[in-house]
């Protein structure tokens, strides 16, 4: 079947049409949407939790989604698997909820759509894996609601894993009322073609969202990412920390967007994108956005691309490593900040794994 | 309750020097609108060559062909149908001021024109509407082979020059507002600096509107050749009327092997004025081009110096300050390509934004494949005075090269009242350490102005302070 996307990751302020920047055109060929088998799920039967296979939440009350109406939409007609999680009042759930899925010949399209309701002073963690087998040419789309109550918490941690051949977009919606936190973390490293795009329409006062991502564009790799924090309650606050590496002729743009409406204030945003380049035919956008319109804000965004630093290399190889070894441990330090975020020591260990099996492609290591 | 807090006051850019209209005493003024026709007009009345009529009319074809621009502030009030687009002043260039019809020459000396050029300029050129009206520049520059001359002159006493370097850096093709004025563009300066030759004090050019209604289409080409240095400031202003005006010049320059120029702007155009200025340099193997921008000025701006870093080691630095108060939407900005090995460039923005004004930080850094060694420094900051007015700041920086290095920081926010409580325990009072931030804040910018201009905008950006802490 066909996916076509005339205006996703679309930049909430448009800039110079020459830098091609404002919005992502997709138009591919997927394989086709039929019933998902191959999901494994560890957690969701605790006694804390309400858990749906059918998602009965209204879609058209749906809030912003980072890559906006399209691919919701496209998730919400076509999908093949649909979960709502309710948290109830009071609840903190303390083990982690895993989902894994893997995509196969037989299996090869997922299109999920997830929603979590964190009632008022819960909490709950859901990590989602995504894997597949190189043949299955696989695609998964996703579209994740999540809903942070008043003082609730939602962790929502993705690793997606898919071979090279694998089409993958994450799309997601997120709204805080006052005191609630929601962190997601997106550990994007695979995919040929993967896209993601995140709001958080933080509504209540001292509302947060949190994002660490991270991501690996190696060989012919593309990444288009769209995040999107919208500050409309006092004292809320968002921080985007986006780590990244860039080898071979892979493409990445990062749009990153703090949006301070008014009558936000005492709102803090921060938003921080590094990028470590390490061939000479990569393409590095960043797109990092401050909107504001309310005075009593502070909004800061930082944004740095370059090589290794040499010295720390130099010192490393200096205390005994091989300049591989120097580098590879540079790179795992570089993703540590959204590793380390993964509850589960067996999952680090394949992401780490995952990692250095790519890292053997890059020439200049 | 949340103890109520008395807000610094800054007040709005004094205007009253820059309001005073003259009567309009045009000996030519084109018909309202843009045809053919009225492209054609223009051409005879500005005696142009056959290459440069041809060159009109082609822009014109081009601009009905390109849209208007869909990504920046909105253009509603700006009717092409209703801007007269030529308006030539009843007067001819002139060399010396006591030739300048008396209403014109007023007006300059209330901008302080004519006393600037007798302490600290090395030439002056002084646009009214359309055309220049007077132009002088001193002796011992013109004995170094230095020319500084109006356009409309220059088209025919350096036609080659002229020919070989119009509108080949921006393009008709640029965007509609580059068409607009390849087929409608009147006055403007012309500047030629022979190589070696370092001219030490500035040359300006001043553009005045006076005429309601009226479009400013003037155009400044600037070749600074190899091992020269320049410094050359604009300036421009026009009294506030009640019917939209137009502003859409265009600034080419060419900064040549190991060449230097700085191209200091104070803009400060009324609030009914649609500022949509094109500005662009390309600078060869050593060269350096400095921007120095103020926008203070216009209803709305769209202003963003550009600089192609084609030679190795070219360095461009651009600083810049934008003040947006009731009724404002400027959106300023800076654009560079690095497409040269080792080549460097680094930006400071600033802006204020009051009273419901809208300012917007808008930049493009492109590093080429064959940037290897390219470092690129981005610095913007903004200070918001209250909730009733906006900024915005939309950087995109493009990568194509590993061996590079770039930097970009913004910060966005209000004056803080630790840091004032700092001051004040120090002995000041909140009056004078709210003014010592919002200047401390300018301050930067204002250094690199010249002196005169340094104190325009001390004054432009005068404070008012009342008040004490919630």
């Amino acid at each position: 079947m066909i996916l076509e996307l005339k205006e996703a990751n679309k930049l909430p302020m448009k800039t110079f049409r020459w830098l091609g920047v404002n919005e992502l055109k997709v138009l591919r060929e997927i394989p086709d949407i039929k019933p998902f088998e191959k999901i494994e799920a560890e957690g969701i039967g605790v006694k804390e939790l309400v858990v749906t296979r059918n998602n009965t939440f209204p879609y058209e009350k749906m809030p912003l989604t980072g890559m906006g109406e399209e691919a919701a939409e496209f998730i919400h007609q076509n999908k093949n698997q649909e979960m709502t999680i309710t948290v109830p009042k009071g609840r903190k759930v303390k083990e982690p909820v895993f989902i894994r899925y893997s995509l196969t010949k037989e299996n090869p399209a997922l299109a999920e759509e997830v929603c979590i309701f964190a009632e008022e002073d819960s909490e709950i963690t859901l990590v989602v894996i995504y894997e597949g087998e190189e043949e299955a040419n696989a695609f998964h789309g996703g579209l994740f609601y999540l809903k942070a109550a008043k003082a609730s918490v939602i962790n929502l941690v993705q690793v997606q894993l898919l071979p090279d051949t694998g089409f993958h977009f994450g799309n997601i919606g997120a709204e805080a009322e006052e005191n609630g936190c929601i962190r997601i973390t997106q550990c994007e490293l695979g995919g040929g073609y993967a896209i993601s795009g995140i709001c958080g329409e933080l509504k209540g006062d001292g509302s947060e969202l949190n994002v660490d991502t991270i991501y690996f564009g190696d060989r012919e790799r593309i990444l288009d990412f769209n995040y999107v924090a919208n500050h409309y309650g006092k004292n809320s606050k968002s921080d985007m920390r986006v780590n990244g590496a860039l080898s071979g002729t892979s493409k990445k743009i990062f749009r990153g967007t703090i949006d301070f409406k008014r009558g936000a204030s005492g709102s803090e945003g921060a938003e921080g994108e590094y990028t470590l380049l390490f061939d000479k035919n990569i393409k590095n956008v960043s797109v990092p956005l401050i909107l504001c319109g309310e005075e009593n804000v502070s909004g800061k965004h930082a944004a740095n691309s370059g090589r290794l630093e040499e010295e720390k290399l130099f010192y490393m190889m200096s205390r005994g490593l091989s300049e591989e070894e120097a580098k590879k441990m540079m790179l795992e330090a570089w993703f540590h900040p959204a590793v380390q975020n993964i509850p589960s020591e067996e999952i680090r260990e394949k992401v780490s794994e995952y990692v250095n099996r790519r890292l053997s492609h890059v020439k200049s290591l | 309750m949340e103890a109520v807090k008395n807000k610094t006051y800054v007040e709005d850019v004094n205007r009253s020097i820059y309001d005073i209209k003259d009567k309009v005493n045009a000996s030519y003024k084109a018909s309202r609108g843009l045809t053919s026709g009225i492209v054609n007009s223009i051409s005879l009345e500005k005696n142009d060559p056959a290459w440069m009529r041809e060159f009109r009319q082609q822009s014109l074809k081009i601009y009905k062909e390109l849209e208007v621009p869909v990504w920046g502030p909105s253009l509603e009030g700006l009717n092409m149908e209703d801007i007269v687009t030529y308006v030539r002043p009843n007067t001819k260039m002139q060399l010396k001021w006591e030739e300048v019809p008396e209403d014109i020459k007023n007006t300059f000396e209330r901008l302080g024109i004519p006393q600037a050029e007798r302490t600290s300029l090395a030439g002056v050129g002084a646009q009214y509407d359309s055309e220049v009206v007077y132009h002088n520049v001193r002796e011992e520059v013109k004995s170094l082979g230095v020319i500084y001359t109006d356009m409309e002159s220059a088209v025919r006493e350096y036609e080659d020059m002229v020919k070989e370097h119009f509108m080949k850096l921006v393009t008709p093709r640029d965007h509609k507002f580059a068409a607009l004025h390849g087929a409608v563009w009147s006055g403007g300066s012309f500047v030629y600096v022979p190589p070696g030759v370092s001219v030490e004090i500035p040359l300006q050019s001043y553009f005045r509107l006076n005429a309601p209604g009226a479009g400013q289409f003037e155009h400044t080409l600037i070749i600074v050749d190899k091992g020269a240095s320049l410094h050359f400031i604009e300036g421009c202003s026009a009294p506030k009327y009640n019917v939209a005006n137009l502003h859409a010049g265009c600034v080419e320059l060419f900064v040549r092997e190991g060449a230097r120029l700085r191209y200091s702007t104070i803009e400060n155009w009324s609030k009914n004025m649609f500022n949509l200025n094109t500005k662009r340099a390309s600078v060869e193997k050593n060269g350096t081009m400095e921007w120095v921008s103020g926008s203070f000025g216009s209803r709305v701006s769209y202003l963003y110096p550009m600089s192609i870093l084609k030679g190795e080691n070219a360095k461009m630095e651009y600083t810049g300050i934008t003040f947006a108060g009731n009724g404002q939407t400027l959106d300023t900005g800076v654009k560079v390509v690095h497409a040269a090995k080792n080549t460097s460039s680094h930006m400071s923005s600033k802006s204020i934004s009051k009273d419901g004004g809208c300012s917007t930080f808008r930049s493009a850094v492109v590093m080429g494949t064959e940037a290897d060694g390219a470092k690129c420094a981005v610095s913007c900051e903004s200070l918001m005075l209250d909730s009733e007015s906006r900024s915005d700041t939309i950087p995109v920086m493009d990568i194509r090269n590993d061996n590079v290095d770039i930097g970009h920081e913004a910060k966005i926010g209000r004056i803080s009242d630790d840091t004032i409580f700092y001051l004040m325990s120090r002995g000041l009072s909140e009056a004078d350490a709210r003014a010592m931030i919002v200047s401390g804040f300018a301050e930067p910018i204002a250094k690199e102005l010249p002196l005169e201009y340094a104190l325009e905008m001390n004054q432009l950006i005068r404070l008012e302070m009342e008040g004490s802490i919630g």
